[in-house]
């Protein structure tokens, strides 16, 4: 592109049929704008999604979109960015999505510090099933389809993501777009697993934890005087512990940013490097398979590679 | 009098080092120019229970399939025998330690209840007291079996002061104690067995003392017997042999089909082949280059969802896993099919349901392979039959899968996937690579329709070369979703059209396969590890004058129904027998499904043991006579 793209770049013809008023439509906006920022390449550019609401997103973006199974965009994710890493991987996935159906998923991802951004609806409901408790639902709160009030405690997605090993972790606010679009850009531009924690209130579904509630509560961490850098390797635990401290900050103020970030973890795409040798240079996806409909491999080769099996028929 | 063919037991503890003398007789067997297949049978446990290698080696073949009763028992332990002295031939000789003579089977604690119960009974009747002594007593005066009774202790301690093997590491060469009796009493050649044992233990220290064992308790047993179980000379005219388990050679094929991505989650019969894949990764020899990432994942939903997501960068993918795996693969599946993603299954199955018999075999998952879905998909079934027949469809998956723009399950069973057989070097000059439909970059111009309806295979560009999208809810030539009725009928349309043009373009000769006269009286209907059995046991059946033939089914989607049906044709309805791994004839009623013939006769074994050719042939004369279902049960 020669002239330097805009938001409305990144959006695609298809009609966002999510609620008015919906939370998801700031993490869209944030998204546009990022995307802008950034220059992203619509082709390099994949953006993969579960179910429900925010699975949806692949289709309202003009970038390539990958919309998968409930619970499976990391998996899907992992594989496409493992296969090309020179790809950008951008998951969107609902709270249920992430931290119930596909908590081991989001767990994994951590340990792999695979360079994916994983960008969490967070609106404490099952809202396209008619607002069930989510994971991430106080025990005790009863939202406005519960026939009962929720009998489970909440999954905190900073901590675990802090727990479980994640680069970059931070908290957006689907009302504080621009701050959110930081967020955004901030967690593609590290490389290793980040996580952003979105709140997005459900304005069908969600009658406690409403745009006003948050209004009140949210403050941003950087303007505390927070910092989330780990800036040498031995200061990671501290760090961390710290971070996962602040994680827990709920009720009258509620944090917003990054929380943590440690640049010194080699990525699962540096620690595979270290092992094949040309994956960086010509990773899986492009990588030769046959040489004219003829496979690569001839008896030679076999011969040398597979030594181990082959037994030549002899007396010694 | 020389043998043509022998069938082995070794017995032992499980890690006890009954592998090791399983793989050096196997490479010295291999070496002497032998054809060799050898099964491992095993309990899921890590240590200590009875598990077996059992081997048949032959001067005239390449042998696909196992015999009953056996010429020769090499047994670690009593257990061994206590198990398997049933298995021994009239003739036949039993290698033992007389320093486990005393041993009763009822204090043996990993000998199974049942099991002790039928040893009750068959030594109540024998008049037997219960110890391994007067069992082989009873096996030498009764059964005309030959003990060769050899003091492992005293063999070990002697090798102690020979070669200088420390106390503790002693039972270690129980392995070589058994390779020396074998070779002793088949009178195979030091050579051949040198060459095992140093390809077993590359290093000196290791391989001398080993060497020792082996070579001492060899030249005792031939001193002794005098090599009463030699082999007459080979007849195979090979000059070299590939000899590896399933696991192994669908790892080599799959490298050698140009597999850039395997993701797996550990399973008993499937993680051994993403071992070896990793184990050979990074290849990088003169003129060849092959990379592949190997990802563990976290569970089966992972691997399935990675190796989906790596097909649509472009790499070629694949994901391995048995029964339990599969199940919760089949989500992921769904999605593969609905969004025409070129992805490889390779199924070992084993005995389920459930955690079923994680270590045996069974062929019980074809209608789940087939049918494992909500909703309706085209999805390419392929079965194979022996090691070769892995190397080739392993390879064939590959393409079929980026050819038709489908999953393909490749099922193979855990009789393939852990028995080692010694086949011909494989012929990569005849292997071909279809990648399919590729538009590649070009895709870009003007907007690419992913699931562009001009026709049924829509040309494919890989995530990073074009925008494009994916998605698990109904979509439109562009990805994008719609519940449109008509759309809806053109894309189902276009998605299963594939599978006729599969079946159009597959010739139905590489589908199923037919052996035997061109008149026979007689038809057997088979898949998977059947066939070695099935065309054993068809040997042995002509050798008595009856006539039979076996039909070989290698694709299960889409069925070869015309050639299935010509063949059928010729054949009486009642002379038609369905022989498969499982309780309820799974392969016949995909047969009916697909040609209206329901085969009314049945030979099946679902103990999770091997079929054996001898009892196979049996049951065909069963059901010859009259006989509607034989249920097979040997094996230990």
């Amino acid at each position: 592109m020669a002239r330097r793209p805009s938001p409305s770049d990144y959006r695609s013809d298809v009609w966002n049929d999510w609620c008015p008023g919906c939370g998801n439509f700031g993490i869209v906006a944030a998204m546009y704008q990022a995307l802008a920022e950034l220059n992203a390449d619509p082709k390099a550019t994949v953006v993969v999604s579960g179910i429900g609401c925010s699975g949806k997103i692949p289709h309202f973006l003009s970038v390539s979109g990958v919309h998968t199974l409930h619970g499976r965009a990391i998996p899907f994710a992992t594989g496409i960015k493992l296969a090309n890493p020179g790809l950008n991987v951008i998951v969107n996935g609902g709270d249920g999505d992430l931290l119930g159906i596909g908590a081991g998923h989001f767990v994994a991802l951590g340990r792999r510090n695979i360079d994916i951004t994983v960008i969490m609806h967070d609106n404490q409901v099952y809202g396209l099933t008619k607002g069930q408790a989510s994971p991430t639902l106080p025990r005790g709160i009863r939202t406005k389809a519960l026939p009962m009030p929720n009998l489970q405690d909440p999954v905190n997605p900073v901590a675990l993501a802090i727990a479980s090993g994640y680069t970059f972790v931070a908290r957006g606010y689907s009302s504080r777009v621009k701050h959110l679009k930081d967020l955004i850009k901030a967690a593609v531009e590290h490389r290793g697993a980040a996580f952003i924690d979105v709140l997005q209130p459900c304005v069908t579904y969600n009658d406690v934890f409403t745009y006003d509630y948050y209004d009140k509560r949210v403050y941003a961490l950087e303007e505390s005087g927070w910092d989330p850098d780990v800036r040498d390797e031995s200061d990671a635990a501290r760090k961390a512990a710290e971070a996962y401290a602040k994680a827990f900050e709920w009720g009258d103020r509620i944090p917003i940013g990054v929380f943590y970030r440690n640049a010194h973890v080699p990525s699962f795409e540096d620690r595979i490097a270290g092992r094949l040798p040309g994956y960086l240079k010509v990773p899986p996806a492009a990588e030769p398979v046959d040489s004219g409909g003829a496979p690569l491999m001839d008896a030679d080769a076999f011969r040398k590679a597979f030594s181990k099996y082959i037994v030549e028929i002899g007396e010694g | 009098m020389t043998l043509r063919a022998l069938d082995f037991i070794l017995g032992g503890p499980q890690g006890g080092g009954l592998e090791t003398s399983s793989q050096i007789l196997t490479w010295a067997f291999a070496r002497a120019g032998y054809g060799v297949i050898s099964d491992r049978e095993y309990f899921s446990n890590i240590r200590g229970r009875h598990s077996y290698v059992h081997a048949e080696v032959s001067a005239t073949g390449l042998p696909r399939a196992l015999r009953y009763p056996i010429h020769l028992l090499g047994a670690m332990d009593a257990e061994t025998v206590f198990t398997h002295f049933g298995d021994l031939a009239p003739g036949s000789y039993l290698v033992y330690d007389t320093g486990e003579e005393g041993k009763v089977y009822e204090s043996i604690p990993s000998i199974e209840p049942e099991l002790k119960a039928r040893l009750r009974a068959a030594f109540r009747e024998a008049g037997l007291d219960g110890t391994l002594g007067s069992l082989v007593k009873y096996l030498s005066a009764s059964r005309r079996v030959v003990p060769v009774g050899l003091h492992y202790a005293s063999v070990l301690s002697e090798a102690q002061k020979e070669v200088g093997i420390a106390a503790s590491q002693a039972s270690r060469y129980v392995s070589a104690i058994l390779v020396g009796a074998v070779a002793g009493l088949t009178g195979l050649g030091d050579g051949p067995v040198s060459y095992g044992l140093s390809r077993r233990f590359p290093k000196k220290e290791l391989y001398e003392p080993n060497r020792y064992v082996a070579g001492a308790v060899a030249s005792y047993v031939k001193s002794k017997f005098g090599a009463p179980l030699a082999l007459e000379a080979s007849s195979i005219g090979q000059r070299e042999l590939l000899v590896a388990s399933g696991n192994d050679v669908s790892a080599m094929a799959k490298i050698v089909g140009g597999l850039r991505f395997q993701s797996y989650y550990p399973i008993t019969p499937a993680a051994d082949e993403s071992f070896t894949l990793e184990e050979y990764e990074s290849l990088h020899l003169d003129g060849f280059d092959s990379e592949v990432v190997v990802l563990q994942t976290e569970d089966e939903l992972a691997a399935i969802n990675a190796a989906v997501g790596a097909a649509l960068a472009g790499a070629r993918s694949a994901t391995a896993t048995s029964g339990p795996g599969f199940d919760l693969m089949v989500e992921g599946l769904g999605w593969a099919g609905m969004n025409e993603v070129p992805v490889v299954v390779t199924y070992y199955q084993r005995g389920g349901p459930s955690t079923g018999q994680p270590t045996r075999g069974a062929q019980s998952d074809l209608l789940s392979s087939v049918f494992a879905s909500h909703g309706e998909y085209p999805r390419i079934v392929i079965a194979s039959g022996d090691h070769e027949e892995v190397f080739r469809d392993a390879i064939e998956a590959l393409n079929y899968a980026e050819r038709y723009q489908m999953p393909v399950i490749h099922l193979v069973d855990k009789f393939l996937a852990n028995t080692i057989a010694s086949i011909p070097m494989p012929d990569l000059s005849s292997i071909r690579i279809d990648r399919g439909k590729l538009v590649g970059e070009a895709a870009g111009a003007g907007g690419y329709k992913r699931f562009d309806f001009s026709s049924p295979i829509s040309p494919r560009a890989f995530l990073g070369q074009a925008v494009m999208w994916y998605t698990g809810d109904e979509h439109d030539e562009w990805g994008h979703i719609t519940e449109d009725p008509e759309s809806r009928v053109k894309i189902m349309e276009k998605r299963m059209r594939k599978l006729e043009i599969a079946d159009s373009e597959i010739p139905e000769e590489a589908r199923a396969s037919y052996y035997g006269p061109e008149r026979a009286d007689f038809l057997l209907v088979g898949w998977g590890f059947v066939k070695g059995a099935a065309l054993a046991a068809l040997e042995d059946l002509s050798a008595e004058g009856l006539r039979g033939a076996y039909l070989h089914v290698r694709m299960f989607s889409p069925y070869p129904s015309r050639l299935v049906s010509r063949i059928l044709a010729g054949f009486e309805p009642d002379r038609v027998i369905d022989v498969e791994h499982n309780y309820t004839a799974q392969a016949a009623s995909l047969l009916a499904m697909n040609t209206g013939f329901r085969i009314r006769r049945s030979v099946l074994k679902f103990t999770g043991r091997p079929m054996y050719a001898d009892e196979l042939a049996r049951a065909v004369k069963s059901v010859l006579s009259g006989s509607e279902r034989e249920v097979l049960s040997y094996g230990a």
